[in-house]
């Protein structure tokens, strides 16, 4: 139970540098995610709270006392590894004792019991408790390094892809379990994942991080709906955003925007927020962010719609991903199960560009888009 | 057919075995039936003799013999108790740590073993004069470390180097200091590692013949060099000899025996992912 907060912390290997200046205030309580694609820093981050690794510069702090100088022992956490790293030696059940038969958080062995008890019934490995490491699967492997954890009341949980090796059933349970014991330890959790479902789903507030720096932070809702650059925009969201080069020009009352290779030109939908900001920014070459879910399609030629060919159609269980394409770009748009497409039949696509979000194409920062004012309210009203 | 087939091959097979087994114990086997043998036998008859134990008495109770297995003993497991202590850190700190020229110590180390052991006896000697440590157990103890410690480096440095080092975090974490985690959680995983490497170097220690030959004086006398007391100028009392000989293989066997249960690998194994 404690507030933990990182100032410009950098960390080296050799002449590689895994972080660079990062920056974090995580709440007392907060279940905090970070996210973001393999080999950006994600656990070097996990590691300098623990205590494992030391920041080359900056300063760890815990309750805002620094701790930089405090071991690893000390420091409280309880922590999920990766690639598990259980004891070979000892059985599961010796694995799970192991934080609290230490000398620094000793309790009797009556009280170990009931606690590994409770947990393995929780995690449903009651009847692996007496076997060794080398004879359970993965996703046991991995429950046993959770339940590991998940037996101390430390002042921070540390998890580093605790789910990763779960079969599907197990992780959605799994993910409900541990929202659930969070709420009710109330202890601060950071949690790592490069799953987009697990970020959005898990976290308080999401933390993108990419090659060794933050690039933003935010609740999940936040991220998804005003993502800092494009990269945000992509990694955030399955199937894919889509980015669509083109260019602004304004016109007698408003805005128009004319797509890159299509050249179709679209008047923008009125808003006075968004032309003010248009405006004031003066860009010519922008991005446009459109959520798969904003995109229309039809079979049959449509009044505005643009011409395409069917690239692929995939079904993912409650729903389906068409990708079509026209003049070498992609567009993917959720559609129902259950239609028969074929790969290259003609498609028409419209774009609701009342859900829009705008990017500089020089500097892929986010500038603006529809309606940020209540997305704004909406963000603020969750972060409390 | 085809079980008659197979038990022709089966027939092949155990046949060739066996008469390698004889191959290779025959020295071995004749090495005992000799120390059985009294010296009027010893040239006239071969597998058809009368036994006696005049050999062991007089190895056994009329010389030195339990002296010099004594320097042995103390000699060679001294050696190797110095190699671990100082031998399983060293492997932690090769396998565990970044440091310059960590791979140029690593093959230093490694190197010692590469000379023979006559080419740098005489140096060896004139300095163990000058130091005063010629003939001392201290000398010997001292010098059978070129034989033992790379050998234990190597074997414990891989063992720790299979360990992920995940394991050593995840016991900080747990709330363990360095110390508890290395005893608690490290020495069971290379026990393995360490139990054979230091039954080798000991094998090793107990046969060396050149360092204690020439390091080594009257008071200390390996039984690998006493041995060679039962040739006398004259004559050569193969029987005594032979039952020198005999004895002298017992420890190594005695030792191998008792550990054999801990020369499994596989411990380690299936601990993180693979």
């Amino acid at each position: 139970m404690s507030r933990i907060q990182l100032e410009n912390v950098t960390k080296k290997f050799g002449s590689v540098t895994a972080l660079k200046n990062v920056s974090l205030d995580i709440k007392d309580k907060e279940f905090f995610v970070l996210f973001g694609p393999a080999g950006a820093g994600k656990t070097t981050i996990l590691n300098c709270i623990a205590g494992i690794q030391l920041p080359e510069e900056g300063v760890v702090k815990f309750d805002g006392e620094i701790v930089n100088l405090v071991d690893a022992a000390h420091r409280d956490t309880a922590m999920v590894f990766e690639n598990y790293a259980l004891y070979p030696q000892m059985t599961v059940y010796d694995n799970m004792a192991s934080p609290l038969r230490s000398k620094l958080y000793k309790k009797d062995e009556d009280y170990i019991k009931t606690k590994i008890q409770e947990v393995a019934a929780m995690m449903k490995m009651e009847n692996l408790l007496e076997r060794l490491p080398s004879q359970l699967s993965n996703g046991q492997k991995q429950r046993v390094a959770m339940g590991r954890a998940l037996v101390r009341s430390p002042r921070v949980y540390l998890m580093d892809e605790p789910l990763a090796h779960l079969d599907a059933k197990l992780r959605n349970a799994m993910r409900t379990e541990l929202k659930e014991i969070q709420a009710n330890f109330g202890t601060t959790s950071i949690y790592v994942t490069h799953d987009f479902m697990e970020a959005m789903s898990l976290g308080d507030r999401i933390a993108i991080i990419n090659e060794g720096e933050v690039i933003q932070i935010g609740t999940g809702d936040e991220i998804y709906y005003m993502p800092c650059n494009e990269f945000v925009a992509q990694l955030m969201g399955d199937p894919e955003i889509n980015l669509i080069s083109g260019t602004l020009a304004k016109s007698e009352d408003g805005y128009t925007f004319t797509m890159e290779g299509a050249q179709k030109t679209y008047e923008l939908p009125k808003e006075k927020e968004l032309f003010a900001k248009l405006g004031e920014l003066g860009l010519s070459k922008v991005d446009i962010g459109m959520r798969p879910q904003n995109l229309l399609y039809s079979f049959e030629p449509k009044e505005g719609y643009i011409k395409c060919s069917v690239y692929s159609y995939e079904s993912i269980g409650n729903k389906s991903v068409i990708v079509a394409e026209t003049s070498g770009l992609q567009l993917r748009m959720i559609a129902p199960n259950g239609l028969s497409v074929k790969i290259d039949q003609d498609i028409y696509v419209d774009m609701q560009l009342d859900h829009a979000m705008f990017f500089d194409a020089g500097t892929k920062g986010y500038l603006t888009r529809y309606n940020e004012a209540a997305v704004r309210a909406i963000a603020a009203e969750q972060e409390g | 057919m085809n079980t008659a087939s197979n038990r022709l091959s089966r027939v092949i097979q155990n046949g060739l075995l066996a008469i390698y087994a004889i191959f290779a114990l025959f020295p071995l086997i004749w090495m005992i039936i000799l120390s059985f043998k009294s010296d009027a036998q010893m040239y006239n008859t071969t597998f058809i003799f009368t036994p006696t134990l005049a050999n062991y008495k007089a190895v056994l109770f009329e010389s030195d013999y339990l002296t010099y297995m004594l320097d042995s003993l103390i000699v060679s497991g001294g050696a190797v108790v110095v190699s671990v202590v100082a031998g399983v850190p060293a492997a932690y700190a090769l396998a565990r740590y970044n440091f310059k020229k960590k791979e140029d110590i690593a093959f230093q180390i490694l190197s010692f073993k590469f000379a023979p052991e006559i080419l740098v006896v005489l140096p060896l000697f004139m300095i163990y004069q000058k130091l005063h440590i010629y003939d001392t157990y201290f000398g010997l103890i001292w010098v059978y470390q070129l034989i033992s410690m790379p050998l234990l480096i190597w074997v414990v440095r891989g063992y720790f180097e299979d360990i992920s080092v995940e394991i050593e975090y995840a016991a900080q974490v747990d709330g363990y200091n360095w110390y508890q985690i290395f005893f608690k959680n490290l020495i069971p995983l290379i026990k393995p590692g360490l139990v054979s490497a230091a039954l080798l170097a000991f094998i090793f220690a107990w046969n060396s013949f050149t360092f204690p030959l020439m390091l080594g004086g009257t008071n200390i006398q390996p039984i690998t060099v006493a041995i060679t007391k039962f040739l006398g100028t004259d004559s050569a009392h193969y029987g005594q000899l032979a039952v020198a000989s005999a004895i002298s293989a017992l420890p190594a066997i005695i030792f191998a025996l008792c550990i054999q249960k801990h020369l499994v690998r596989g411990l380690s194994f299936g601990a993180v992912k693979g």
